[in-house]
């Protein structure tokens, strides 16, 4: 432990106010629940293969806008937009949040005492927030190139990029760390300001929610790989008979 | 009622006087006795046992703030800690995280204190023109009263600002206690600063957008002050603030 548990050396009368601060702490809140309530809808999107190779295929058709194409089928190239989007969005998010890192040494250590000392189950939760969006940093990305240099959708499609491609491996790391941040994150974020007050019945809900969306996402994560340790290469996309 | 227990107090000794010194846990052993408290049982030790223990009191009735040390792993009142809450009949103490270190579990949140209050100014700025301690204040609405009061309950005691890991992290972060007693004088319509002079003051990353709401201040504070509430609202009425400048 430090045993200087250092006070802050005179502290700096200069305190001036900074718009910058405020623009961001705004801009990470707004940008947060944007990807939060992305990422509901995302993995239940996603998880429709679970009522068969035919709903999910309705669902990516209604949404590459199926109705608008010659060909019925939609165009791949609204996955890319959305993907250019979320990664500008992801972007913003990481960029004003990484102002909270404990960046130097110093800062770690002090965190880590600090939390060796006190037990506080929200600064806990909080603390696995920091480490998985430590780890969304680089993971996120990844899963969005993949999604704008290829971006086909669909059940043996998906299939295929989920087993043969190898994807599951990062799927399985990406899906706990992404529930688990962002659920926290919106917990977080709704109190932070002021919008709900009830704070025990709102944690239970996140804590459901992260279990709920854990179970979905794998088992979405399991039908995917049935569906392509079935196909054989080159796989011809699926098209409802 | 069973025979009483033995407690055994694992306690944080160092102190930075002493050339040579080196940090280290102390056990001691003490027969508990009928409401007895993390204070009593530490003056008993300090008569009986050690009389080289460092640590602060001075009201014994939790008014003070001055007791205030990690028990257990929760930062809280010695004075207002009973020993009998404890089912383990081993209790550990250690000095508030976050304070120069007096010695053992003495730390000098006094100092920090005074250092936040000059920095943020929290003391009532009235109106330039009611200089005449003569004229009679102005009667204060009985719920604004009660408003203020709510927030004045603060003893000072440092648990908000220890159990913050946002505090630690940046030095310079004015933690709840500060953000609380700018509240205090945001509510008070004798005081004639404006919501963009707070502004100035807590708008910034080591005041109120700082703050990543991790809760420590809310759920230890011996007090019960709503700091989430109040820092919310801060949070809003700063950005609100900077919208409308
Ligand atoms: S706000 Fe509560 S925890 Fe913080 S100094 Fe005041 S009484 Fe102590
Ligand atoms: S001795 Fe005054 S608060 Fe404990």
């Amino acid at each position: 432990m430090t045993i200087n548990t250092f006070v802050p050396n005179p502290i700096s009368p200069r305190v001036l106010g900074h718009r910058r601060s405020a623009i961001a702490d705004q801009l990470q809140s707004a940008t947060g629940i944007m990807l939060g309530c992305f990422l509901l809808v995302h993995l239940h999107f996603e998880s429709s293969i679970l009522l068969g190779k035919d709903a999910f295929y309705h669902v990516v058709q209604f949404l590459e806008g199926g109705m608008f194409s010659a060909t019925g089928h939609g165009y791949p190239w609204t996955s890319q937009i959305i993907s250019l989007i979320m990664l500008v969005v992801v972007m913003v998010h990481a960029g004003t949040a990484l102002r909270r890192f404990p960046i130097q040494l110093g800062q770690w250590r002090a965190l880590r005492n600090q939390q060796q000392i006190i037990k506080h189950s929200d600064s806990r939760l909080w603390f696995w927030q920091l480490i998985t969006g430590f780890g969304l940093f680089f993971l996120a990305p990844v899963h969005l190139y993949d999604m704008l240099t290829d971006p086909s959708i669909g059940p043996n499609l998906s299939a295929e990029r989920v087993y043969h491609g190898g994807l599951w491996i990062l799927y399985i790391v990406l899906l706990p760390m992404v529930v688990i941040h962002a659920m926290l994150g919106l917990y977080r974020v709704l109190l932070k300001w002021g919008w709900i007050n009830q704070r025990t019945l709102l944690r239970k809900l996140t804590m459901i929610a992260i279990v709920y969306l854990l179970m979905l996402g794998l088992a979405s994560l399991a039908a995917y790989l049935s569906i392509g340790a079935e196909l054989s290469l080159p796989v011809t996309p699926y098209t409802p008979s | 009622m069973s025979a009483a227990r033995t407690l055994t107090f694992s306690i944080f000794r160092y102190d930075p006087q002493t050339p040579g010194d080196k940090p280290k846990m102390v056990s001691y052993q003490l027969d508990e006795t009928p409401g007895m408290t993390v204070f009593i049982a530490l003056n008993r030790l300090r008569e009986e046992q050690d009389s080289s223990l460092q640590f602060d009191f001075v009201c014994r009735a939790g008014i003070c703030g001055s007791c205030a040390m990690v028990i257990n792993g929760l930062p809280t009142l010695a004075c207002r800690t009973l020993t009998s809450k404890f089912e383990h009949t081993t209790i550990t103490l250690m000095p508030l995280p976050g304070f120069e270190l007096i010695g053992d579990l003495s730390v000098n949140t006094g100092k920090f204190m005074r250092e936040i209050a000059e920095r943020l100014k929290l003391w009532l700025h009235p109106s330039s023109d009611d200089k005449d301690i003569h004229i009679l204040e102005e009667p204060m609405a009985p719920e604004e009263a009660a408003r203020l009061y709510e927030l004045e309950r603060c003893v000072e005691c440092g648990v908000c600002v220890s159990a913050c890991a946002t505090k630690q992290m940046r030095e310079t972060f004015v933690g709840a206690v500060g953000l609380m007693k700018i509240a205090r004088f945001e509510f008070d319509c004798r005081d004639n600063r404006s919501a963009d002079d707070f502004y100035h003051v807590i708008g910034n990353q080591d005041g109120v957008f700082g703050c990543m709401t991790l809760l420590g201040c809310q759920d230890n504070c011996p007090k019960d002050l709503p700091h989430m509430q109040q820092i919310a609202y801060l949070r809003r009425k700063m950005t609100h603030a900077l919208a409308i400048s």
